[in-house]
């Protein structure tokens, strides 16, 4: 075949292929109809939240429309597009990243006796601008063989040198780990917080690398015996049914350290309604339907996240860690040491 | 890419008569390559106070200047050693591996760097294995510096390759054989002939692979090592400051320019002028002894290590997963669409680009820039531009045909120069004589390059089009920062999952883009081999 023609060809392909998307794309109701749309800026990364979407357009006929990206790439194209952005809704698998986005001026204040009411005030924003819709806790997995649980009961002591060369953790740049060195600013002051990351750093088993369920692994695999990680992660390995799985959850379990007798460092997704919001009304509806009790269940057994409401359902593995004491800072402070938290990460050597 | 590419001196200016239609749609080209890098040096200088300390930037720089070096000399060596095997000696298998070693360009490097962190992690089977034998971990550690300088030269050792071969296949039968004939040995004439007049091929894909290098995020973030790539990340998602990151990126885009520079003058300042007029087969040695195994060894490891191991690993772990298909599938033919729009669409600009800009050289090659910035520096720069448009046109902001016409112009921007490199080597074959006689006969500028100069450009066309299409297969920040509602692309979903630490479900994406390339590249490189008037391939 010539390249000519394959050219010609290649142009009758993309032609055919666009008129299919095209096509697809009118199958999504696209425009607003009957019910209309929800238009969902979201950084959340979890497969199972589809299921959630799902209950929402069954429950109410209004169709989900999402963008999936990094919260500072959602950010910045929010802030690029201006009054004239489509986004109703903006959710955030941080709460420093989503008091960032309040602080932008991209959310509007939403009041909400309603919500008041579901979601406890250091689990929302002062000026009503985004609520938590779920929570996670920042704890540890520990070698059972190697720990005694007493030994991880404090934040303190994961930097202290009876760890040294023991402990796995991910970088620094990671917003869960900026969220609990802001949390520890907050709580303990500047000075104790750069000491803090310092021990950590010294008691670090290899350089910071991969993600949470890494860190659990190499617990596992003996290159640590303790390792820093989301609640979810190592929840997520022991609902799995593979055996190696269930070999690992056998011999490396959760500890619950406590900052200040006041309980474990919690971070949230957040939810709030776009400052430009063309579908208002929706929005306000999805928000809502996300702290109901059909969504609340789903994150609790899709994402073995930790509900936000009270006495909402969820499985037997998430329940036994979701009732244990949680600091009850309010979330919104993580955004205002965001910058200084990597500050001090930087000084400690923490990559 | 220099696929096409022979030993010619560029032809001399042509004749030309005021700013004709080629010369507009050349600026037009210019501008969308151009806009989102402008966007850039304006942020750059825009208010936004320093965050990352002067420590920590040096350390990053460090990095970066430490992996471009070591992937420059690694695929260097792999890449340069293939080629000269392949083209100058027989072996079992050679015909096979002449177009198999460059499979592994099917692979994103983030898909390699997913497979092999996974199967050298501390709790992978090797370390698993090797624990269990020595009774201690062997710290073999693809998460570091050199791990990754391994994962990147396995990647990028194709770019050589592929220039070089063409390079090799191209070279003067009359200058070997002068070389021989005058007492050289084999090897002596290899020393003495080919490889000072095949240096530029080489420079050329040493510099590709180093400006992939640079620009990639996702394989040297998922292995662990912090590069410039990764200040540019830190101070945008955690300082806020998109000013800073672009600050961080300009020595990024003067590390470009540089080798830019380096891989126009090597290609300009060829100094053999051997005649095409008698084209003869290449004389190739038939390797006897231990070389006629070891050599295809060699290149059998090269394909292994470069594509089947981690692809294989990956798809293991895929098993291990029910995937979704219908989205596997939406994202699939969301992909291939757009990767099919964006090559002729960028094939089209930069064939405007390069028959339009001959008087103006530097234009051609600033647009080349793109290429070499590192995806979250470019998404940056490709906002500001959109944002004119979202805010400037009512509902734009929303709508399916905007975001798709802004991805088209962001991957024309972002790959102009994996299309303008082959269509100006295929150029070359053009000579002014020959538009000359066309323009004599009555044809205008642009109808002399439609009716002459194309269709003598055809297979380069092809070259870059397959290009185009192979990279945006593979592409990640435009793609995830410009896309409409709901649409989703393989790479997207593969990065998706793997930032979710669901290695098995980012597999089967990973593993279809390794699909759907393939019969891209094995197409690209069978061409190559053809480029040899009287090449059996």
């Amino acid at each position: 075949m010539t390249p000519n023609r394959l050219l010609v060809l290649a142009l009758i392909a993309a032609a055919a292929l666009a008129a299919c998307t095209d096509g697809a794309d009118r199958a999504q109701p696209g425009a607003p109809a009957g019910a209309g749309v929800v238009n969902l800026y979201t950084a959340r990364h979890y497969d199972s939240d589809a299921q959630i979407y799902d209950a929402f357009t069954k429950a109410t006929g209004i169709q989900v429309r999402r963008i999936e990206a990094p919260a500072d790439q959602l950010i910045a194209r929010m802030k690029a597009e201006g009054p004239s952005s489509p986004a109703d809704v903006l959710v955030i698998a941080d709460a420093g990243s989503m008091s960032i986005a309040a602080d932008a001026g991209l959310l509007q204040a939403n009041r909400s006796p309603a919500l008041e009411a579901m979601v406890p005030a250091h689990l929302r924003d002062g000026q009503d601008r985004w609520y938590a819709i779920s929570r996670r806790a920042r704890i540890v997995a520990y070698d059972t063989a190697r720990v005694r649980p007493e030994e991880v009961a404090t934040y303190e002591q994961l930097a202290s040198p009876r760890f040294k060369g023991k402990l796995c953790v991910r970088s620094s740049d990671n917003p869960y780990n900026l969220s609990l060195m802001s949390a520890l600013i907050e709580r303990w002051g500047v000075g104790k917080a750069r000491a803090w990351a310092k021990g950590v750093v010294a008691n670090m088993a290899r350089p910071p690398q991969g993600g949470d369920i890494d860190q659990i692994r190499a617990v596992g695999a003996g290159q640590c015996e303790i390792a820093i990680t989301n609640s979810y992660y190592y929840l997520r390995i022991a609902a799995s049914t593979d055996a190696a799985d269930k070999a690992l959850v056998s011999r490396v379990v959760l500890g619950w350290p406590n900052l200040d007798g006041r309980g474990a460092h919690i971070n949230v997704s957040g939810a709030g309604i776009a400052a430009h919001a063309p579908n208002k009304a929706n929005a306000e509806r999805f928000l809502k339907f996300l702290l109901e009790a059909k969504a609340q269940g789903i994150f609790a057994s899709a994402t073995n996240e930790f509900p936000v409401v009270a006495g909402t359902a969820m499985p037997e593995r998430v329940a036994k860690y979701a009732a244990l004491p949680a600091d009850p800072l309010p979330v919104e402070t993580y955004g205002r040491y965001q910058a200084q938290a990597q500050r001090l990460f930087e000084e400690a050597g923490w990559r | 890419m220099n696929a096409a590419a022979d030993i010619h001196p560029r032809a001399s200016a042509r004749p030309r008569h005021g700013p004709g239609l080629l010369h507009l749609a050349a600026i037009v080209a210019a501008i969308i390559a151009l806009a989102p890098l402008v966007a850039v040096v304006v942020t750059a200088f825009g208010p936004g106070a320093a965050s990352l300390n002067s420590e920590t930037f040096a350390r990053y720089a460090l990095n970066s200047l430490a992996l471009a070096a070591l992937v420059a000399i690694g695929a260097g060596v792999l890449g340069a050693a293939a080629a000269w095997l392949v083209v100058m000696h027989r072996f079992p298998g050679r015909d096979l591996f002449a177009w198999a070693l460059v499979l592994p360009l099917a692979a994103p490097a983030f898909a390699m760097a997913y497979g092999y962190a996974d199967l050298f992690d501390v709790s992978g089977p090797i370390r698993t294995a090797l624990r269990g034998l020595f009774g201690r971990d062997v710290p073999l550690e693809m998460r570091s510096l050199p791990g990754a300088a391994i994962v990147l030269s396995l990647a990028f050792y194709p770019y050589v390759y592929l220039t070089l071969r063409a390079a090799l296949v191209n070279q003067s039968v009359a200058a070997l054989e002068a070389a021989r004939s005058l007492g050289r040995t084999a090897g002596g004439a290899f020393w003495a002939v080919t490889l000072p007049m095949a240096r530029p091929a080489l420079a050329a894909g040493m510099a590709l692979a180093v400006m992939e290098t640079l620009a990639d995020y996702g394989a040297s973030s998922f292995l662990g090592v912090q590069t410039l790539t990764t200040g540019v990340v830190r101070a945008w998602s955690v300082f806020g400051s998109t000013a800073e990151a672009a600050r961080l990126a300009l020595p990024l885009l003067g590390a470009a320019a540089v080798l830019l520079l380096i891989e126009r003058l090597s290609r300009t300042n060829r100094t053999a002028d051997v005649g095409p007029s008698r084209w003869r087969p290449l004389p190739t040695t038939e390797l006897t002894g231990a070389g006629r195994w070891l050599a295809p060894l060699f290149c059998a490891k090269l394909i292994v290590l470069g594509l089947l191991l981690p692809a294989g690993w990956l798809a293991w772990r895929g098993l291990s997963v029910q995937p979704d298909t219908i989205r596997l599938l939406h994202g699939g033919l969301n992909a291939l669409t757009l990767a099919v729009a964006a090559a002729i669409f960028t094939t089209l600009l930069a064939a405007a680009l390069a028959l339009g800009s001959r008087k103006n050289r530097l234009l051609a090659r600033l647009t080349s820039l793109g290429y070499a910035t590192p995806g979250a520096v470019m998404a940056i720069g490709l906002l500001a531009p959109a944002g004119f448009l979202w805010r400037g046109m009512a509902g734009a902001a929303g709508g399916f045909a905007v975001a798709i016409a802004l991805l088209m112009l962001a991957y024309a921007a972002r790959l102009m120069a994996a299309a303008v490199e082959p269509i100006d080597a295929g150029l070359e074959r053009v000579t002014p004589s020959m538009t000359g006689a066309a323009r004599m006969l009555g044809q205008t500028e642009a109808g002399a390059a439609l009716r002459v100069e194309l269709p003598m450009a055809s297979g380069a066309l092809v070259t870059a089009t397959l290009l185009v299409f192979i990279d945006v297969l593979k592409e990640l920040p435009a793609t995830v920062i410009l896309r409409p509602f709901g649409f989703d692309t393989l790479a997207v979903m593969a990065d998706y999952y793997a930032k979710d630490e669901r290695l098995a479900d980012a597999a089967w994406p990973a593993l279809l883009i390794v699909l759907v390339s393939i019969p891209a590249v094995i197409w690209l490189t069978r061409r190559v081999g053809a480029s040899r008037p009287g090449a059996p391939l």
